[in-house]
């Protein structure tokens, strides 16, 4: 588990969202430290983890906050989607509610999170086949009808899980380095890399945590 | 030994907790216990009287004492041994209980948490002083444990139950074999006259028979179809072996269910299959021979009719202690949020240092104490923890909710010295979220409780004291 102390060029936080017992904090385990557990408790609150990987030469540093999905929780929950720049969406590819709950997620996000975050839904658990109750084709319509990008993993064998985190954080980080050519010219860049977030920041809380490290990362980075 | 059986059911990383117990006990035997360096001693406490000790200490003093009165001897003895960890709040616990061995009167403790002190200078002066280096002993089972279960066996055979010499007694902890009564008696499931005991834990027995018949056994209403899945997800997850029996799975399943349906105005919550454990286990025990390692148990070799009552008690017991904290788990979880603030404000006043060094890196409260407050510690203690502290709740009776907020506080200053060690929000959050409690034993949860008394006298009553802007 990262403490933060090593060096990283961008922060990006990210939640992982959807039903309770998809998977959410099995992805999380699996990504952040490569373990798989089938007997992981429910998720009480939030539970918070990072890992930084590389992206087109830059580190990216992903924290990763793993919310609970009973929707009981989701006063609390939703409070922690204020600075994410991505959401991992997660339903089962085996659970046919979990499928149709995707659209009250979304729209969870739409009242609480900043509107240019990254969305990718993701169908876990893809090594259930004899079980699957989700075609991916219908899935793949949806997410394109709705402009999310779309992945099966499976936290159990490890299909995609590496590959899903690297592709939302490669996407945000095009957003944001796109967001930046438009108000500057190249050479810039790198040096105020943070810009973007900060925008996203002015929307967020200023007592986030994330808004708060990404402005901290800003002074460090010019100075 | 029977709470070692238990520990090995602690959540925390349960392989390596076993381990570390069994290193724990193999090497206790060795250390003399009378010689240990930073061992808790009177006569240097008492070098720490304050002229100023205010008046709120000295009530503090005649409350505590009043507190400690029955078992104070037995506790005395044991607490004298105790190993002194690396905790803010044991000397000021230890001082406690020492103050009562000797009966000094003029015995003061310097700590004086003043109120004049918004930024907690002092405090955290003191909290730094107050550490040692760690030596962690068990003490063993010894006279003063036989004394002190002859006490409550006394009490619980008198004809007449004290309820509250009983509520005493069971506060600084409630031996293995009395347990199951004790707790009953305490939760308020049975009566205090012995002669109508067996009657009504008949009855109940029945009762409970008959919500089942009446809420599981039939169709389910559309209605409740939701909870039902979200209990039968978060069942299967409870880990280790005695957990993952079918037999063990369905009981929760009806216990909660049932509950659930019973209090539509909060509903199952995600967490309260933690809070149903430490009953199911001290009801499990009644039925097994003491030492027996109930994790290698099969649970279904019981009686039908055993394993009926066990369920039932349980519910019973479970319902009782719920009642007092409804609250939490109503809708949006509005006393949780609540009570996540009185905690930011206690901890604001107690030790500006510390609330200052969280807020500084962007700590929110709700990140860490939300599951500390949903499921009473249970996720960040191993399980015998969890049952000694159960009995100090259940000592607490009608004042639990609030006695709760004072151990949540203790708890966050126990680690204070490592969370300002942490100099980034994700060093501190990670830690928060994982502190490791895995060779916490009764002692810990004993010294864990007297600081929260003691945090709850000295502030409880402070003006301004948690006047909650929301
Ligand atoms: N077969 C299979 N099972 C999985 C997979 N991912 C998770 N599971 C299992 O599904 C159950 C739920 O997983 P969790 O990760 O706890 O689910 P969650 O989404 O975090 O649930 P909440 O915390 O309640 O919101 C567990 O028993 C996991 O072992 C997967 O990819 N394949
Ligand atoms: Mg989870």
């Amino acid at each position: 588990m990262g403490t933060g102390d090593e060096e990283y060029d961008y922060l990006f936080k990210v939640v992982l969202i959807g039903d309770s017992g998809v998977g959410k904090s099995n992805l999380l385990a699996r990504f952040t430290r490569n373990e798989f557990n089938l007997e992981s408790k429910s998720t009480i609150g939030v539970e918070f983890a990072t890992r930084s990987i590389k992206v087109n030469k830059k580190i990216i540093k992903a924290q990763i906050w793993d919310t609970a999905g009973q929707e009981r929780y989701r006063a609390i929950t939703s409070a922690y989607y204020r600075g994410a720049v991505g959401a991992l969406l997660v339903y089962d590819i085996a659970k046919q509610l979990t499928y149709q709950n995707v659209e009250r997620w979304l729209s969870e996000l739409r009242d609480h999170a900043d509107q240019n975050i990254v969305i990718m839904l993701v169908g876990n658990k893809s090594d259930l086949r004899h079980l699957r109750a989700v075609p991916a084709d219908e899935a793949t319509a949806f997410a394109e009808a709705n402009n999310l990008s779309f992945i099966e993993t499976s936290a159990l064998d490890s299909t995609n899980v590496e590959t899903a985190f690297e592709n939302i954080l490669t996407e945000i980080h095009r957003k944001v380095s796109a967001r930046q050519m438009d108000s500057m010219d190249g050479d810039e860049i790198d040096k105020v890399c943070m810009k973007p977030i900060r925008i996203d920041a002015t929307t967020a809380n200023t007592n986030d945590s994330a808004a708060f490290q990404i402005k901290q990362f800003c002074c460090n980075a010019s100075a | 030994m029977l709470e070692l059986d238990i520990g090995k059911m602690g959540d925390h990383v349960q392989k390596y907790v076993n381990d570390n117990d069994m290193n724990l006990k193999n090497s206790f035997w060795k250390k003399n216990i009378r010689n240990l360096p930073g061992r808790a001693s009177p006569k240097k406490e008492s070098k720490s009287v304050s002229s100023s000790a205010s008046t709120s200490f000295d009530d503090f003093q005649e409350s505590v004492s009043d507190a400690w009165e029955i078992e104070a001897e037995d506790e005395i003895l044991r607490m004298s041994e105790v190993k002194i960890s690396k905790r803010v709040a044991h000397s000021a616990a230890v001082n406690v209980i020492n103050n009562h061995k000797a009966s000094i009167e003029e015995i003061h403790k310097s700590k004086n948490y003043s109120n004049s002190d918004p930024q907690g200078e002092s405090s955290s002066q003191t909290y730094k002083e107050s550490r040692h280096t760690e030596n962690k002993v068990n003490f063993p089972n010894s006279e003063v444990d036989t004394n002190k279960l002859t006490k409550f066996q006394v009490l619980l055979e008198s004809n007449l139950l004290n309820l509250e010499d009983l509520k005493k007694l069971s506060w600084s902890g409630v031996p293995v074999e009395v347990r199951p009564m004790t707790w009953r008696l305490l939760a308020g499931y049975l009566p205090t006259s012995t002669e109508r005991r067996q009657e009504a834990l008949d009855r109940k027995r029945i009762d409970y028979a008959n919500l089942v018949k009446q809420y599981y056994d039939t169709d389910k209403d559309e209605a409740y179809k939701d909870t039902y899945r979200q209990i039968h997800i978060d069942i299967p997850r409870m880990s280790t072996p005695l957990f993952q029996q079918t037999t063990v799975q369905e009981m929760f399943e009806r216990i909660l269910f049932i509950w659930a349906i019973r209090h539509p105005a909060s509903g199952y919550v995600q967490g309260m299959n933690d809070l149903v454990t430490p009953f199911y286990v001290i009801f499990l025990q009644e039925y097994l021979p003491i030492g027996t390692n109930i994790e290698t148990l099969d649970v279904s070799s019981i009686s039908k009719k055993n394993r009926d009552s066990l369920e039932a008690d349980s519910f019973w017991c479970l319902s009782k202690f719920l009642d007092g904290i409804q609250d939490n788990y109503i809708f949006a979880q509005l006393g949780i949020q609540y009570k996540v603030n009185q905690l930011k404000e206690l901890i604001q006043r107690i030790d500006g240092t510390l609330h200052g060094h969280l807020m500084k890196h962007g700590i929110d409260y709700l990140q860490f104490s939300f599951r500390w407050m949903n499921n009473l510690l249970t996720r960040e203690l191993p399980l015998r923890c969890s049952i000694r502290l159960w009995d100090t709740y259940l000592a607490e009776s009608d004042c639990f909710a609030t006695f709760q907020l004072y151990v949540c506080a203790a708890f966050l200053l126990h680690w204070r010295q490592e969370l300002l060690e942490k100099k980034d929000f994700q060093g501190l959050l990670i830690m928060l979220q994982n502190l490791q409690t895995q060779n916490w034993t009764d002692t810990d949860i004993s010294l864990l409780v007297a600081e929260a008394y003691r945090l709850k006298f000295t502030f409880a009553d402070a003006p301004n004291h948690l006047t909650t802007k929301r």
